[in-house]
């Protein structure tokens, strides 16, 4: 079990008057303070970790963030941000000594320029949301995380979500013009803009992924992109995940970078088809899912030359969607794979390392070996083009022992990931999750340049408390 | 999702089932997306996975519903925005039903407000209380706007005293007990659930589903001791009165089935078809599992029941836009989507479908009269909506909508009316008054 | 000041040699002079310091896997070697990383190191990211002789916070990059220009955005004016450029049908692959103002604002201009003046964009802002930034501004 922060003892006596403090800078249902209506706020999209916070604010403007962001940094109180609260990493638990500043409430598009190819939105717009206010203009916004449904921009941005489609479109921090943040102390700063590429540090590359620890987001420039004319999947199912892997790498090799190029193995197919009913062949060991774009003819095109591709590594089954229909049935299966597993398990630890393409085979050979050993059940679901991993190791939350097994499980994950030349995260996060893991990636050298930066923006770390980096005293 | 209920606690049924509930719930957060009350209000709270969290506490403490949750579980529209969403399948609504009931057993509501529940439990199922009732509130309608700004008391008394229509359409022509017999050769033969308050505010919904259904071979029985379904005291939590609501239909259609026989059980308002496809689990520790069971499987919405048994419009296209507003019970409910628009292109129509079709128009059974300003602000959002494909009218298939959104410059009507009209039946009451 | 201080250069072999010199120059307070091959050391502020500090002699290629779209380097490999083998396998580095040796009168062969500590990004940046979108991993020394990584070798990698953007376009000021990882793509099977003559700066721009909205995967666009397009092979008058690179039928395809949805613009003519690759390397390079005498400004803003600030200019002090990146990017050209320094910055702010003074005399570059600077909650996070990777300032000091 990961350890956390104490919680500062002072700021525990102070409650209600901050509280009250925060009802000064808000409307009354903006902010919650009542203990059984904290609860719901214990904990984000990683159940396993909770703490129900000191209290919770919800701004609508920038201003009002500003306000209570001066306020908490006089008080001395820290601060975890929140969005939708679909963190898998747990980069939104909260800590009894913080108060959860939740950015639902920003949820308003400010400009949509289709000609600049912008869109101006506020923190607490979903993913989703800004694709659906340019698409009647014929444009979408290109990172796609599986919860792009509910997830919010503003967490997207901290923690530089990714998404099926990143192999051609890149994750959050290459679609990005601007930021506007507010600082600890409740300054608030405009990053980048309208315009490609400021000059001097690239401050927004650094906030993008930087997980809470230096500044509250409140406002995203985002690029957006026309729409291609159509788009249309393949499934290709394979008789062993090391033949799967095999043809991820013909596939690249051969010059062709689908828009998408996704993999499942065995409990995963199982899973996702008993939700979407998406037609996934059931008797496969490996699954791709192959997504193409173009007018048909390059869709035609294209699905002949992957189809030729696949059919030198002896499928069990090739499949082209012939319908819009379709294809959505067959994303729907994939975008919804985290929360379809609940179906077969009544919780789950979604990992999420990265691992160089060509050590595929390897290392779901080694997780299934993990997986026997352990005693519990594990689906791979893997942005293959990518190498970005999820592995969902099942366990009864109800049983503790269980739990411990998942996290050592999810731990040598990791580590493996790590070893094998790859990272322990490329699209959730490290938040609490992974925190302790850092230094099997990371030198202290290289930790402690990471913590004066983010001592650089918050000298008394009060932002996103417990988060990212091991515990230890900060240093000066 | 962890739970921690003790044994004892899970001998109780309720919570054996809704502890079931609780473990399928991996809290992604999907659903808070789709959900209507924490898309205005931008509040955990207010939305399904802060509700499932509220409830879980509450239940696994076994404590006594506090006003705190009450307000949060009130402001859930059960309109199952968030089951449709849910990957992992989680029942919600069974799941906010007990919390209902449980808040009905465990929580002592403020006076005006117990009043107004028992007031519409006791009025809404009954068709002549109602139709009494409502006489009476359009004589007082001119009265509202004396009420004080502001109040949920208040609120609440404008909008029951809006809902009045201005004049109260006399009782229909087939809308009673009895057989209806099938024009010609008997094809098949169903039962009708007649409702309550549908039938009171717009028995031509009635009427046309009788003609459609009798035209195309059907026989109809609206059977004798069949009435409300339930529903509307169930969403109060008055689990007592919803189940003997529900038995009572499960009898009368039981005897129907065993004697002249049913091949489908027809309800042409979409939320009392979302609650007698769940009888079989409602009464699935009574004594009536069975015929509850037999019913509920049975039970079809008058979309379904129209494409089962062959639909054929008669009548040339009329060239009209129809805005289908696909009710909450009938696509996240029932999962019923495609049908109604299907026939209704079918039919000759042109079908346009409204943006964020997924958000409840904020009807919701009794929602609308016991939280007016979160209904009002789903109303505007809807008709916004509605108006923007620029249709020549709206279509749904439940009564509560039609009421919701009557009065907001668009004709509302119910898709069976429109496809009876192109069977050749009359054109529907509410065209012509547009 | 070149001359002596090349003589007095560090150019250690290795990252060890270069940690050792770093080390070695903050435990004596000595600033260094941080750089490549030095082939833009006529970007940006002079350096004061005693001593030059290059990479240069870090060279070769540490791993490339052309099936994971992965390639590391050594700093000071040289970007030509780099380009060569990439094209060996069918891929190339997708920054298009432009050459602006001709335009800083250098005749140093630029380094990865270089291009990646200058975030330089040619044409493609409009559609497919700038440099600091595709380093996946860096190896560097900061300020006190530590190496640092970041990042890795695989293409997704969000574990801390990310030092490669912080890096890369830092100019050497908080490290020295020792080593870097890109990820490469797929040489497109084939490329087209589609030309719009005669179009004034504003339907310019308006044709290149109908471009850049269409679904035709536009990889690059720009306006060149009739001043200096005969720079570009195959111009000569005011131009819009549209490039289109991808397999060869995806090319015929949509060159027809972008020529169809632009001739409500002009006349269409498509320039096949080789006049593609000429014309483009042009504009990547800067090539239409490499003759012109006095200073040359980058300016960065919303593309549909390129025009304005290119007619001010015009206007104020007879600038010579291009436009890329779809409107956004202006090349400007005018007289190494402060006044006219100052009416670039003052367009630049009064369309919300940004500046980079790329080329002027030295006397110039060390009196004026040569980026803006940025407001004072900003300066001081950056003045703790560059402090927590080089507290004593020896790297590169006033490069970006002075006192920095």
């Amino acid at each position: 079990m990961i350890t956390q922060l104490p919680p500062r003892q002072d700021v525990l006596a102070r409650r209600d008057a901050i509280v009250a403090g925060l009802r000064r800078l808000l409307p009354p249902d903006g902010v919650i303070a009542e203990k059984l209506l904290l609860k719901p706020y214990e904990t984000d999209g990683l159940t396993a970790y909770r703490q129900v916070p000191l209290a919770v604010v919800l701004p609508e403007t920038t201003a009002q963030v500003a306000a209570i962001m001066a306020f908490l940094h006089r008080e001395g109180v820290r601060v975890v941000p929140r969005g939708a609260g679909t963190s898998l990493s747990g980069g939104a638990l909260p800590m009894q000594d913080a108060v959860v500043l939740g950015l639902m409430r920003m949820n308003r598009i400010l400009e949509i320029d289709t000609a600049d190819r912008l869109a101006v939105v506020q923190a607490g717009v979903t993913n989703i949301g800004i694709t659906q206010a340019v698409q009647a203009e014929g444009f979408f916004y290109a990172p796609d995380p599986s919860s792009q449904l509910a997830c919010m921009i503003g967490g997207n941005v901290n923690m530089n979500a990714g998404g099926a489609h990143c192999l051609r479109y890149g994750v959050t921090a290459n679609n990005l013009l601007g930021l506007k943040i507010v600082t600890v102390d409740g300054q608030v700063i405009e990053l980048g803009g309208a315009h490609l590429d400021a000059a001097g540090y690239d401050w927004l590359g650094l906030l993008t992924g930087s997980e809470g620890q230096l500044a509250i987001v409140t406002e995203v420039t985002v690029r957006i992109l026309r729409s291609p004319e159509g788009a249309r999947a393949m499934l290709a199912a394979f008789r062993a995940n090391e033949v799967a892997g095999a043809c991820v790498a013909s596939i690249i090799a051969s010059g062709i970078i689908p828009v998408a190029l996704e993999f499942m193995d065995r409990p995963a197919i199982h899973a996702c088809e008993a939700f979407a009913h998406a037609g996934y062949p059931l008797d496969a060991e490996a699954m791709l899912i192959i997504e193409v774009e173009g007018s048909p003819a390059e869709q035609d095109e294209l699905l002949g030359r992957l189809r030729d591709i696949c059919a030198r590594h002896d499928p069990i089954s090739v499949k082209v969607s012939s319908s819009v229909a379709e294809s959505a049935a067959i994303w729907k299966g994939r975008k919804g794979a985290f929360g379809a597993v609940g179906r077969i398990s009544p919780d789950y630890l979604c990992m999420d390392g990265v691992i160089p393409t060509s050590r595929l085979a390897e290392v779901l050979r080694r997780i299934g070996e993990m997986s026997a050993e352990r005693g519990l059940q594990v689906a791979n679901i893997f942005h293959a083009g990518d190498g970005n991993l999820h592995p969902l190791i099942m366990f009864d939350a109800n049983d503790p022992d269980s739990f411990a097994r998942a996290e050592r499980f999810g731990a040598d994950v990791l580590t493996l990931c790590v070893e094998v030349g790859g990272c322990l995260t490329g699209e959730h996060g490290v938040g609490v999750e992974k925190r302790d893991l850092m230094g099997v990636q990371f030198t202290a050298t290289e930790l402690d340049q990471q913590r004066r930066i983010k001592s650089a923006f918050d000298p008394g770390w009060l932002l996103n408390p417990s988060k990212v980096f091991p515990l230890q005293p900060a240093p000066a | 999702m962890q739970t921690s209920f003790t044994a004892a606690q899970l001998r109780d049924p309720a919570i054996a089932a809704s502890n079931q509930v609780l473990r399928t719930c991996v809290h992604c957060g999907f659903c808070t997306a789709t959900c209507p009350t924490f898309v205005l209000l931008g509040d955990e709270l207010d939305s399904p996975r802060g509700r499932i969290y509220l409830i879980k506490d509450m239940l696994e403490a076994g404590r006594p519903a506090t006003a705190e949750v009450v307000l949060h579980v009130d402001r859930c529209l059960s309109c199952l925005s968030c089951m449709t969403t849910c990957p992992s399948g989680v029942h919600y609504m069974h799941l906010v039903d007990h919390a209902r009931t449980y808040v009905a057993q465990t929580y002592r509501r403020p006076w005006h407000e117990r009043g107004l529940r028992a007031l519409l439990a006791g009025v809404l199922p009954y068709p002549g209380r109602f139709r009494r009732v409502l006489a009476a509130a359009r004589l007082a309608r001119p009265f509202a706007r004396l009420l004080p700004r502001g109040g949920t008391l208040f609120g609440r008394m404008r909008a029951m005293l809006a809902m009045a229509p201005a004049s109260l359409p006399p009782a229909g022509v087939l809308d009673g007990v009895g057989v209806h017999r099938a024009e010609g050769a008997r094809r098949f033969r169903v039962a009708l659930l007649a409702g309550c308050a549908q039938r009171v505010l717009d028995p031509a919904i009635n009427d046309a589903t009788i003609h459609l259904l009798t035209r195309m071979g059907g026989e109809v029985v609206v059977a004798a001791g069949a009435g409300c379904c339930g529903a509307l005291t169930h969403h109060m939590g008055r689990h007592a009165q919803a189940m003997a609501s529900a038995r009572a239909n499960i009898f009368a259609w039981s005897d129907e089935i065993d004697g002249a026989g049913l091949d489908g059980i027809v309800m042409n308002a979409s939320g009392c078809g979302t609650m007698v496809k769940d009888y079989g689990f409602m009464f699935r520790d009574e004594p009536e599992a069975a015929a509850a069971a037999r019913v509920a499987a049975l039970a079809m919405d008058v979309s379904e029941a129209l494409e089962k048994f062959g639909y054929v419009p008669a009548r040339p296209a009329p060239g009209l836009t129809v805005a289908y507003h696909s009710a909450c019970s009938l696509q996240h409910g029932q999962k019923v989507t495609d049908t109604p628009k299907v026939l209704l292109r079918k039919a000759g129509f042109r079908v346009v479908e409204p943006a964020e079709g997924h958000l409840c128009c904020g009807s919701a059974g009794t929602y609308n009269l016991m939280q007016p300003d979160i209904a009002a602000r789903l109303r505007e959002r809807k008709l916004e909506n509605l108006r923007a494909t620029r249709p020549d009218l709206v279509a749904t298939g439940n009564i509560g909508c039609m009421t919701q959104l009557a009065g907001g410059g668009l004709p509302v009507v119910h898709t069976v009316e429109l496809l009876d009209w192109m069977a050749g039946g009359p054109e529907p009451a509410g065209l012509c008054r547009a | 000041m070149s001359a002596r201080l090349l003589a007095d250069a560090l150019a250690p072999a290795d990252e060890a040699g270069v940690a050792a010199s770093v080390r070695a120059a903050f435990e004596a307070g000595e600033p260094l002079l941080v750089q490549g091959n030095g082939s833009k050391r006529a970007m940006l502020r002079p350096v004061q310091a005693a001593r030059a500090l290059s990479a240069g002699a870090l060279s070769g290629i540490t791993l490339y896997s052309p099936q994971e779209l992965v390639l590391s380097a050594r700093a000071g490999t040289m970007v030509a070697d780099l380009n060569a083998a990439v094209a060996a396998q069918g891929q190339q580095i997708t920054a298009e990383i432009p050459d602006f040796s001709a335009l800083l009168g250098s005749t140093a062969a630029p380094t990865l190191g270089g291009a990646v500590a200058a975030n330089l990004s040619g044409p493609r940046r409009v559609a497919w990211g700038a440099m600091r979108d595709h380093v996946l991993g860096v190896r560097a020394v900061n300020g006190t002789g530590d190496i640092i990584r970041s990042g890795g070798r695989v293409l997704k990698n969000v574990t801390g916070l990310d030092l490669c953007k912080l890096l890369t376009g830092s100019h050497g000021t908080l490290a020295v990059l020792t080593e870097v990882t890109l990820k490469v793509l797929p040489v497109p099977e084939r490329r087209a220009t589609l030309v719009l003559r005669g179009l004034d700066p504003v339907q310019g721009v308006a044709a290149l955005a109908a471009a850049l909205g269409s679904p035709y995967g536009v990889s690059a666009a720009a306006y060149l004016p009739a001043s200096v397009s005969h720079r570009v092979p195959g111009l000569n008058g005011a131009a819009a450029l549209v490039r289109l690179e991808d397999f060869a039928s995806f090319v015929a395809y949509r060159s027809e049908r972008l020529r169809a949805d632009l001739s409500a613009f002009g006349q269409v003519e498509v320039l096949d692959d080789a006049a593609t690759l000429a014309a483009w390397a042009a504009v990547r390079d800067a090539a239409p103002l490499v003759d012109e005498p006095g200073a040359i400004w980058r300016v960065s803003v919303r593309p549909s604002a390129g025009p304005r600030i290119a007619a001010v200019l015009e206007r104020m002090f007879d600038a010579r201009w291009f436009l890329d990146w779809g409107g956004g990017l202006v090349w400007i050209a005018g007289p190494a003046t402060a006044a006219a320094h100052d009416a670039v910055c003052a367009a630049a702010r009064e369309a919300g964009g940004t500046w980079t003074l790329l080329r002027a005399p030295e006397a110039l570059r060390a009196a004026v802002a040569v980026i803006p600077p940025e407001p004072a909650p900003l300066a001081a996070i950056a003045r703790r930034v560059k402090a927590a990777f080089d507290p004593k300032g020896i790297l590169n000091p006033g490069r970006l501004r002075a006192g920095e």
